[in-house]
């Protein structure tokens, strides 16, 4: 057991949240103005796949970290658009939305770099490690938090600011107000339509560094697909933290862990399918104790009264 | 002059919501706006606000000509509005609610003791006291309309609309609601206030403009006026009396024994609520809504579990079966709610008429199409459903229509028992007057009727015996014949 | 009158979507330097240019029909079933695995193996219906990943315990299901099988049953407003188990046909990889739940993707193209343009 629970597992812990944690927080920026994001696995993968291509053209980590937020608004102004523009169901364009960037990123993995399956470049340069002054020394401490790359610390650094955003500030106060009754909101001037497009489009910023820590945190490549469920994953994690960027930080860190653990597992005598599925059942089981009590709610939307 | 409405019109394609309609008020008035359900009150009001621009007309505040595209205009020109629904939310404390909008903040800092502080202030001035810190959810209606007005008067208002205000409320709550009311007036406030409650107007406003289909009917001192003469301002014409005869009353049909339903905290939402309702009678139920009648009809119909008590309808105990079994057993529901409860928006006339039907008309579980829509056509020329056809979607159809089709397809179960609630909840006159016919036709022809209705001349019109209900109990029974509204509203508030 | 407007409408909207989608994938072309005009020739011709060609195209159709189906009447009912991935994962390894081992003659053995095929799809589905009914775990999140589950289970099975170790290659697969348990091919030398049949009879069973049926009707109304119908009678709970097993049930054919019909064994991936499932909610959301709809657009997918490897073969535009025009189609369709068209219109009218 010792071996199993070593100092590189709670590190690796820290790196496989990333990607799901700066998903999640958008997924509850998203879920506070009243709008459930499907998208966020599409996003993610956008945003991976951007992200190295703005390495590729680039030769700089940063810019490409920059252009990989770039093609993600894009794509979340289009769902933004098409969920509060056009009135579409949010959850039958986000699952299309999710459609468009497997296909699209597919496309382009041939058109771009005329590979199938996967791109990796040697000579390409990752997000860097950086190593915490004074942390890094502290045995144990300082190996587990220290030496990642700068976006799992801004993801860090995100969900206090999150916190201290919707819960302390006159704007983050406007958008509760604007997700929990929108009429009302209207009816004192608050403008609903642009604090969801707000909410909407910083959810796309995050999926966009999420998508980077993805391909260019973790391992240097994209291979097609490579999200493989975080993004729903996410989604889980915004459920079970009631949309709260704390209780979202604790959902994301247990799936994290499972996922760091379930990789770790593969050196044990156990199938590696067994060991894969452990995150996805522990997800299930952590859904079991978050009751989803929207069925009726969203009914009576649904058929409230157009007069 | 402090506000001056001319010559207002709003049409809506063919039909007028207000024709022609002038309004004014002066700076330290109680200007009441009555009229019957669809008379164009509330669409005048919206207008004022900001919620709707008008086909035609102007409006003057303060000698200056203006024109609203948003409520932020209408509360720029310090006109506030307390919705009939009121605007709150729910999760957020009182005062978070009064200061939305314009919140006391530190740069970004959103400073709640500020708010606090400042809402503090605002009740004790205007004689509202409040407790900042709690949340709304957890206020009685009085207290959230208190809200409401503290809300209006932060933000500015010299103006107030007050919708319905009363409602809602308790007769205790009316009273205080009417004490404030002309206190912030005597402080220079001007009102304006929509209600039908003919005699709390008579009581608090200084002039009344009463509205009929769209168009001004008159404007009149409160002093120099009568409930009577009001009544026939609204209506235009005697209304038909409806002749009840005495009843003829049969054997017991439903009875409820002690129903109990647990609410949270230990309160219960329904307090062994026993009562029979006859063959040949109606029996209503009155009280201010949610006082646990939707509850006790969810009880009967199967629509929410029981924690003790049982439902017997005709002799059979049904307590805990299917609403498919009860209603087998023979009930027949109109639903207090017909937009969350009564249809299905987006399916046609016909399916929505098919509802509760579809088991008799099928062979072999397939549904008979041709017996269905001439069934469904049927109900839509006897009660006059205005529709395009019966394949146009229910959403299309108005309030009335659909309340017609529902009240029509729940009628047509030919159940011995059949609840009413709020039958005529925002419908208009003509609609009102078929529905109650048609609820009288039911009970001459022996069936027995529970009726449920939050407005008291629509229990006193129909019922045979009324009972009143105050937190989830009956506190009282009343002979229809003999009841008056005095007596209901005296039980209504648990006295 | 109502009624032919209703269908102009009806096909209106999904043209317009293709005429969208086939100018996007021309973007696309244009911007990898293909010719516009040659690459969807090709494509025509990779998916209808021949005989062997369009039924080619039916038989990649057939999977994606019958999942479009099952989750088209998931949809219906007001259910976000995105798990037929796992259901038809789950019901080609209960096919392969009944067909291969039940003992007994072999149409009984054919039969068994397609039955297992529908109840295997269908429980793991009406399980996810279960934990929504029972403890209201929304659906959407529980179906997705239960997708996983099933086909890391499915992984597993063929790894260890089911592995076929006869042959040199050490694949993840069952051995071989016996010749006489195949489905029939319809036509000598093509890979069109009697899967086909099931997938035609049953988007017109489905059709038939959503419009004329009672329980289609109390399905439609539930997904309409859940409260209505249970107000007029219908039980939610037990309506909804049902429609979740037969929607699954459908995947689980799927699955079922696919292995008696074309792969012979249950492979490892060779469900996953094609993404049938993914295909078939894109059909079911292209046709807006219409079962026979659902049917004709899980053929115009399938008809993109085999033309797609067409254009593969013939051109130097890769076959991704198509997963772009599928994409637009349905994105275009989710924002229901037309929809909001008409209502303009209509309004201008007034």
């Amino acid at each position: 057991m010792d071996q199993l629970f070593d100092v590189s597992l709670f590190a690796s812990t820290l790196r496989m949240i990333t990607p799901i944690l700066l998903a999640a927080l958008g997924g509850a920026l998203c879920a506070r103005v009243g709008l459930f994001n499907v998208g966020l696995e599409g996003l993610i993968l956008i945003g991976a796949f951007s992200a190295i291509v703005g390495n590729h053209l680039t030769g700089s980590v940063w810019l490409a970290v920059l252009f990989a937020i770039v093609c993600v608004l894009v794509f979340s102004l289009l769902l933004a658009y098409m969920a509060i523009h056009l009135k579409a169901n949010v959850i039958v364009v986000g699952i299309s939305l999710n459609f468009l960037a497997l296909g699209l990123t597919t496309f382009s993995l041939r058109a771009i770099f005329n590979v199938k399956g996967a791109y990796y470049d040697k000579s390409m340069v990752g997000l860097p490690k950086w190593d915490i002054p004074l942390i890094k020394d502290i045995p144990w401490v300082g190996d587990v938090v220290s030496g990642h790359s700068p976006l799992v610390y801004l993801s860090i650094a995100l969900v206090a600011c999150l916190q201290y955003y919707l819960f302390k500030t006159v704007s983050g106060f406007r958008l509760l107000a604007a997700g929990q009754n929108p009429v009302a909101a209207r009816s004192l001037g608050i403008k609903v339509t642009h604090i969801q497009y707000g909410a909407v489009l910083m959810c796309g910023v995050l999926c966009g560094l999420a998508g980077a820590q993805l391909s260019l945190g973790q391992v240097t490549m994209f291979t097609e697909g490579m999200t493989a469920g975080r993004g729903f994953i996410a989604l889980v994690a915004t459920m079970l933290g009631q949309s709260n960027p704390l209780g979202v930080a604790g959902a994301s860190l247990l799936f994290g862990f499972m996922d760091a653990l379930s990789t770790r597992l593969q050196g044990y005598a156990l199938p590696v399918h067994f060991t894969m599925m452990l995150p996805y059942v522990v997800t299930i089981i952590a859904m079991f104790f978050f009751k989803d009590k929207s069925y009726l709610a969203e009914a009576r939307k649904a058929n409230e009264s157009s007069r | 002059m402090l506000l001056q409405m001319n010559k207002i019109t709003k049409s809506y394609g063919a039909l007028k919501a207000n024709s022609e309609v002038d309004f004014s008020l002066r700076k330290g008035e109680i200007h009441a706006l009555v009229g019957e359900n669809g008379a164009g009150k509330t669409t005048l009001m919206r207008i004022l606000y900001g919620m709707e621009t008008p086909t035609s007309g102007s409006i003057v505040v303060n000698g200056k000509q203006v024109a609203f595209h948003s409520p932020s205009d209408a509360i720029n020109s310090k006109i506030g509005m307390v919705h009939q629904h009121f605007m709150l939310f729910p999760t957020f404390t009182i005062s978070e609610n009064i200061v939305i909008g314009r919140e006391p903040a530190k740069t970004a800092r959103f400073d709640r003791k500020q708010a606090a502080l400042i809402t503090e202030q605002l009740g004790t001035s205007y004689g509202m006291p409040v407790d900042p810190w709690k949340k709304v959810e957890d206020c009685s209606l009085g207290l959230q309309q208190r809200v409401e007005i503290l809300k209006v008067l932060h933000q500015g208002a010299e103006i107030i609309i007050l919708d319905e205000p009363t409602a809602v409320l308790t007769p205790l709550e009316v009273k205080e609601l009417l004490i404030a009311i002309k206190r912030l007036a005597a402080q220079g406030k001007s009102f304006i206030l929509i209600s039908h409650k003919l005699q709390e107007i008579m009581d608090v406003a200084d002039r009344i403009t009463v509205l009929r289909d769209g168009k001004l009917s008159g404007m009149v001192n409160a002093a120099d006026t009568s409930i009577e003469e009001l009544s026939r301002m609204m209506v235009g014409r005697e209304l038909l009396d409806l002749h009840k005869e005495a009843p003829a009353r049969g054997e017991k049909v439903l009875e409820a024994v002690q129903l109990t339903i647990k609410g949270e905290h230990g309160k219960p939402k329904l307090d062994q609520v026993s009562l029979s309702v006859h063959a040949g009678e109606i029996v209503g139920i009155a009280g201010i809504s949610g006082n646990g009648q939707s509850e006790l009809l969810q009880a009967i119909s199967g629509l929410a579990p029981v924690d003790s008590g049982k439902a017997l309808l005709r002799g059979r105990d049904v307590t805990g079966k299917s609403v498919r079994s009860i209603r087998e057993q023979g009930l027949a529901h109109i639903p207090e709610d017909r937009y969350q409860w009564g249809v299905a928006k987006d399916a046609t006339v016909l399916e929505n008429g098919l509802m509760g039907h579809a088991r008799r008309y099928q062979r072999g579980g397939v549904l008979r199409g041709a017996a269905i829509r001439q069934l469904v056509s049927g109900w839509v020329e006897h009660f006059g459903i205005k529709t395009g056809s019966i394949h146009t979607k229910a959403q299309y159809l108005s309030g009335g229509n659909l309340q017609k089709l529902i009240v029509a397809r729940e009628l047509a179960q030919e159940t011995p028992f059949l609840i009413a609630a709020e039958p005529t909840r925002g419908v208009d006159i003509g609609a009102m007057e078929i529905i109650h016919g048609e609820l009288l036709k039911r009970r001459a022809d022996g069936g027995a009727i529970l009726l449920v209705s939050s407005e008291l001349t629509e229990i006193l019109k129909l019922s045979d015996r009324v009972l009143v209900m105050n937190e989830g109990r009956i506190v009282g029974e009343l002979p229809g014949l003999t009841a008056t509204e005095e007596e209901i509203s005296l039980l209504m508030a648990g006295g | 009158m109502d009624k032919l407007k209703g269908i102009l409408r009806a096909l209106l909207q999904p043209l317009l979507a293709i005429v969208v989608g086939l100018g996007a994938g021309a973007i696309a072309i244009a911007i990898v330097g293909g010719s516009v005009t040659e690459t969807y020739a090709e494509m025509w011709k990779g998916a209808f240019g021949s005989f062997y060609f369009f039924t080619n195209t039916l038989s990649r159709a057939t999977p994606i029909m019958l999942i479009g189906l099952g989750v088209a009447l998931a949809f219906r009912a007001g259910f976000f079933n995105m798990g037929s991935e796992g259901q038809m994962v789950l019901g080609a390894l209960s096919a392969a695995v009944t067909a291969i081992y039940l003992p007994g003659p072999a149409w009984f053995k054919l039969v068994a193996a397609l039955l297992a095929g529908v109840i295997a799809g269908g429980l793991w589905s009406a399980f996810a219906g279960w934990l929504d009914a029972r403890f209201r775990m929304n659906l959407l999140i529980t179906t997705l990943l239960l997708n996983y589950i099933a086909s890391l289970f499915a992984g597993y099975v063929v790894s260890y315990p089911l592995m076929d170790r006869s042959g040199s290659a050490a694949m993840a697969q069952t051995v071989m299901v016996d010749k006489s348990v195949w489905l029939p091919k319809l036509f000598q030398g093509m890979s069109l099988h009697a899967g086909f049949l099931f997938a035609l009879i049953g988007a017109i069973a489905l059709a038939w049953f959503m419009r004329y049926m009672v329980k289609g009707y109390e399905i439609r109304m539930m997904g309409g407003n859940p409260l209505f119908a249970s107000y007029g009678g219908v039980n939610r709970g037990r309506l909804m188990l049902y429609s979740m097993f037969v929607s699954g049930g459908f995947a689980g054919l799927a699955g079922a046909g696919e292995v008696l019909g074309t792969q012979y064994r249950y492979l490892d991936g060779a469900l996953t990889s094609p993404g049938y499932a993914w295909s078939g909610i894109m059909a079911t959301l292209l046709a807006g739940s219409n079962p026979l709809g659902t049917a004709l657009a899980a053929i115009l997918l399938a008809a993109l993707q085999t033309g797609g490897m067409g254009v593969e073969r013939n051109t130097d535009v890769p076959l991704e193209v198509s997963s772009i025009i599928q994409a637009v189609l349905i994105l275009f369709i989710s924002a229901k343009f037309t929809y909001s068209f008409f209502k303009k219109k209509k309004k201008a009218g007034a």
